[in-house]
């Protein structure tokens, strides 16, 4: 069997700490500009990428840097600035979308990966992108007999990449599907003038909708559902299949999303993976990974396409239907290595013992552990509150940039 | 007086204050992001102030165009 990538979205360095802490083989990221998460208000910047590279190649991680938006011609100059300080910074490849931003990337020598965005569907368009890239996303919309194919066929045919070697097939394994083909929306742009092929969609198909007869102005809500808003994708109980489809990356979507959720669904699809690779995946387990999956952000879960053109599988909420939740609840202040314990101060709510928390940083990631002894205000207390300062024992360094969040119960409605 | 600001490092470039208001607005081909002409930049903020009346309606639709919302338009 092929030894398959695990590949983690990472929006900040939280999350890529999360993703390189749980096992992924490579991650995924934009830069301020010309990505689908250019929106976001937490993004990494050209400075960053030194960083992030070397945080990775400590791990043998590989690295990807997303610019798959379509490029206007002003945005020219600074595609060549980012392929080429990718390039300077030792990132494995580019992700694009834009023929631009292939040729650029080819120009500079910079390994091409053919983004989402561009739908592959056939193995003739496979030939074509094999002129310039040596792994390729497949379009969400395919079933995995389609994706098989396909990847039956590239070994057939013997394609190869620049690299001389078999052209990699990609796909999504888990986290939020469109109910438009892949970034190519208009909703937002129309509502908002902010385009999601720019990377500034509004998420506007998440919510709930009335449809009205034109005619008589009659109104109807359509069964208490949202009809735009697909749940997300999850295969771990299909991850056989998926990986007998011939793919070499499984691709982790999630690049808005809490390094929490990332760390819990790379650590789901590792164990998954290693399991199926060792021959010890099973029923029992996918049960348990089932239940972590749901404890973070998710829309409810579907198989996508992928088992054929099964439809309808709409959301029943706007938002999370996650079965926890974490609440805010203070700072790092101090860790005294010697004794492993860590020192935060209580900004909100309250912490007692048996309380799960999630310790969330720039380098410490997304851990999360039960507080099983704590000393408040130096007292051996078994509440701390508003304003307390706590000291737990913490089997890794804890920083004044690190959060401190409890991990509560999540009601979702039904 | 018609005082027009661009909070210009939230910019995506999408070039939609080009469009409507061109003579106050060009994507820079340096970095990709507008560039509000004429303008002054004090901490992050070009403001541009201009005696001019006719450019209030050009840049006032390419601020309530702006996705961002970075475009600031005031008449006083």
């Amino acid at each position: 069997m092929q030894k398959i990538e695990l590949m983690a979205p990472a929006g900040n360095f939280e999350s890529l700490q999360a993703a390189l802490d749980n096992g992924a083989d490579s991650v995924y990221f934009g830069v301020e500009q010309l990505n689908m998460r250019a929106r976001a208000s937490i993004n990494f910047t050209l400075d960053d990428l030194p960083e992030i590279s070397r945080r990775c190649q400590e791990k043998g991680v590989r690295t990807y840097l997303t610019l798959n938006t379509i490029i206007y011609d002003h945005d020219l100059s600074i595609v060549k600035t980012l392929v080429k300080c990718a390039k300077e910074a030792n990132i494995t490849a580019v992700i694009a979308m834009d023929q631009a931003v292939i040729m650029v990337a080819r120009e500079l020598g910079m390994e091409v990966h053919i983004s989402t965005q561009i739908n592959i569907t056939n193995i003739e368009t496979v030939k074509f992108y094999a002129m310039f890239a040596d792994t390729m996303v497949m379009s969400r919309e395919l079933s995995l007999r389609q994706v098989k194919k396909i990847s039956e066929q590239i070994e057939k045919e013997q394609i190869k990449g620049p690299s001389g070697k078999l052209v990699e097939i990609e796909i999504f394994g888990h986290g939020a599907l469109c109910m438009a083909v892949s970034g190519k929306c208009y909703m937002s742009l129309h509502s908002h003038n902010s385009s999601a092929n720019r990377g500034a969609c509004k998420q506007n198909c998440r919510k709930k909708y009335t449809v009205v007869d034109q005619e008589t102005g009659f109104e109807m809500e359509l069964d208490n559902e949202y009809i735009m808003s697909p749940k997300d994708l999850c295969t771990i109980d299909f991850l056989e299949e998926v990986i007998d489809a011939g793919i070499t990356v499984l691709k982790i979507e999630g690049r808005g999303r809490a390094p929490e959720y990332v760390a819990n669904v790379i650590k789901c699809y590792r164990e998954a993976i290693d399991s199926i690779e060792n021959g010890t995946y099973s029923k029992e387990k996918v049960i348990g990974w089932m239940q972590e999956l749901e404890k973070v952000y998710n829309r409810g879960f579907w198989s996508g396409y992928y088992l054929g053109q099964k439809l309808g599988e709409w959301s029943k909420g706007s938002g999370s239907h996650a079965t926890q939740k974490k609440v805010y609840i203070g700072k790092g202040v101090h860790y005294f290595p010697k004794a492993s314990i860590g020192e935060f101060k209580i900004e909100a709510y309250d912490l007692s013992l048996g309380d799960t928390i999630l310790i969330t940083g720039p380098t410490t990631g997304a851990k999360e552990m039960t507080v099983d002894t704590m000393l408040v205000n130096d007292e051996q207390l078994e509440k701390g509150i508003k304003g307390d300062s706590v000291t737990i024992p913490i089997p890794f360094r804890v920083r004044p940039s690190d959060k401190l969040y409890k991990i509560v119960e999540n009601k979702v409605e039904a | 007086m018609v005082v027009v600001t661009l909070q210009r490092n939230k910019c995506i470039g999408c070039n939609y204050c080009v469009e409507l208001a061109p003579e106050q607005f060009q994507m820079s081909k340096k970095d990709g992001k507008s560039v509000l002409l004429r303008s002054q930049e004090k901490k992050g903020f070009f403001t541009l102030k201009s005696p001019d009346e006719a450019i209030l309606d050009p840049c006032d639709q390419a601020a309530k165009a702006c996705p961002v919302k970075i475009i600031s338009v005031k008449s006083v």
